[in-house]
């Protein structure tokens, strides 16, 4: 579901970005800066939380709800802006804000990218952009969980019922980057 | 050398543990005290579920009347939950550790003539006492390694590298009113007592099918294998429960379970699990002690560097008492085993 409105966040802000060089050459020289997108998500954080679903009983049998481990109150949010250089050209950067739950983080992030088009007859533009985001992995973090005579182990806070061993099941917390380079290519026709 | 007076041993091969000139000493012995081996299953007691203690301890050693031919097959540890397993096996099962790594040794009978058949869910089967309780602990615990020690032998039980669990469906009978500690220990049963008092070895023991407190006296006889586990670090007592106990459908004692009784010491090593003959024509406590086994094993396997004395303790300390029908220690002791339960913390954060 969030890999589709970042789809549509692409697309929103390639409409913009379209927009934007479109502007006069005066306009382009003054090196603008125009706001094309602001969004709340991301597929790691759609991720994140999806691992608090599910739960298990503890050896005294209440329940632990894995929800209050990967529940964020602030979502990572990511505001793209664009540079505009030329009349064709422009520099796309901006940030992702990160989250933070208790058992989890999504990192902040910066991307930096390039937009350039042109167009192959009056009536259509061919845009292609590209980007690099840096940071905004998502870290899972471990539990300690007491196993009464049996120890005490840092786990998985996921597996930590199941019958792997606790050592093992470190092995299986979530250590995920975002994608790091985004193409992007576009043709219009205008009728 | 004297035979026990109990029926069901005529007809079940009996050993008696001790030869008399070489173990018994004068000092020691003013009576001649033999144990009879006795197995514990009641293949046709329970589907009647209500025969008195001695016809359900009779029929317990005569289940060849009953039997009927059928190809044995080949257990895999690749097979699937039955249906007369808890939901909490499937759920174990789940991450792929099924008991690796740890060794279950079954003592039993795998040399006499007497069979009888049951259907654990791959179709019916007619084996001997001793591949009926391996059959069901391997099901339990696929990748755990399985050994056979057949307990006509005599010799002392060997343990294997890693965690040991010790399986044992039988009992040791002989008259009535002596001390465990004067009865001349063959080395097979001396071994598992010295696993169970040191914590080598987790020993699952079936609790009898008497209806009878552990280590009580049926029939002018006792069970001085039960009497000599008592207070036994790593030994836990296994009774039958008729059916795998819910909180919405909570379960009771089967009618030939021996029970916990009034001993603190066998209340807090005694454990109940479900034995659904309806499902698989093998009741007795005989096919409870082997869940257990198979539950220590795959405990074993996700707690690898822990000793058979803190397994069993998990396994007491996570028993469930909100799935048994009117819950008290003499009948249940600890409760009804929860693999799902030993496999899960005490605390989280």
């Amino acid at each position: 579901m969030r890999e589709k409105s970042g789809d549509r966040g692409s697309f929103r802000a390639a409409l913009l970005l379209s927009a934007c060089l479109g502007m006069s050459p005066a306009t382009a020289q003054e090196m603008t800066t125009s706001l094309i997108g602001i969004h709340q998500g991301s597929p790691l954080s759609d991720r994140a939380r999806d691992l608090g679903n599910g739960g298990y009983e503890l050896q005294g049998g209440n329940w632990v709800s894995f929800n209050q481990w990967y529940h964020a109150t602030w979502v990572d949010t990511h505001v793209d802006l664009l540079t505009q250089l030329t009349e064709n050209t422009g520099i796309l950067w901006g940030f992702g804000t990160g989250e933070q739950g208790e058992k989890y983080s999504v990192a902040p992030s910066l991307k930096i990218g390039f937009l350039t088009q042109t167009h192959p007859n009056p009536n259509s533009t061919l845009s292609f952009s590209l980007t690099s985001t840096i940071g905004g992995g998502l870290t899972e973090k471990p539990c300690m969980a007491d196993y009464g005579d049996l120890g005490t182990y840092s786990v998985n806070c996921r597996l930590a019922a199941g019958e792997m061993a606790p050592e093992e099941t470190l092995k299986y917390l979530v250590n995920a980057k975002p994608e790091s380079m985004h193409l992007w290519l576009n043709y219009r026709v205008t009728f | 050398m004297s035979r026990s007076t109990r029926p069901e041993i005529r007809d079940r091969p009996s050993w008696f543990l001790f030869d008399w000139s070489e173990n018994m000493s004068a000092s020691r012995w003013k009576f001649g005290i033999a144990t009879a081996l006795v197995v514990l299953s009641a293949p046709i007691a329970s589907a009647q579920d209500a025969l008195d203690a001695d016809e359900a301890a009779a029929l317990c050693h005569g289940g060849g009347s009953i039997c009927m031919s059928a190809t044995i097959p080949t257990v895999t540890a690749t097979q699937a939950v039955q249906n007369w397993m808890t939901p909490d096996v499937g759920a174990a099962w789940a991450a792929g550790y099924k008991g690796k790594g740890v060794t279950i040794t079954i003592v039993d009978d795998f040399s006499s003539s007497s069979r009888f058949s049951g259907n654990f869910g791959v179709g019916v089967q007619y084996q001997r006492h001793g591949e009926w309780t391996r059959q069901e602990a391997s099901m339990i615990a696929p990748l755990a390694t399985i050994r056979s020690k057949d307990f006509t032998t005599g010799s002392a039980v060997a343990l294997a590298t890693g965690l040991n669990v010790l399986n044992l469906s039988y009992g040791m009978y002989a008259k009535a009113g002596y001390s465990s500690n004067q009865i001349g220990w063959a080395p097979e049963e001396a071994s598992i007592i010295s696993y169970a008092t040191k914590g080598s070895a987790v020993v699952s023991k079936a609790a009898g099918n008497d209806a009878v407190a552990v280590g009580g006296v049926t029939g002018g006889q006792q069970d001085y294998l039960d009497l000599a586990l008592i207070g036994k670090a790593s030994a836990i007592f296994v009774g039958a429960l008729s059916t795998n106990g819910t909180t919405t459908n909570k379960a009771q004692l089967a009618s030939y379970s021996n029970y916990a009784g009034s001993n603190p010491l066998v209340q807090s090593h005694f454990l109940v699990v479900g034995v659904t003959g309806s499902k698989t024509g093998l009741y007795g406590t005989s096919f409870a002690a082997p869940i257990i086994s198979g539950y220590a094993a795959i405990i074993g396997s996700k707690f690898t560097k822990a000793t058979a004395t803190q397994i069993t303790n998990d396994l007491l300390n996570t028993a469930r008492t909100d799935t048994l029908v009117n819950y008290n220690a003499a009948t249940y002791g600890k409760g009804e085993a929860s693999l799902s339960r030993a496999l899960a913390p005490v605390a989280i954060k």
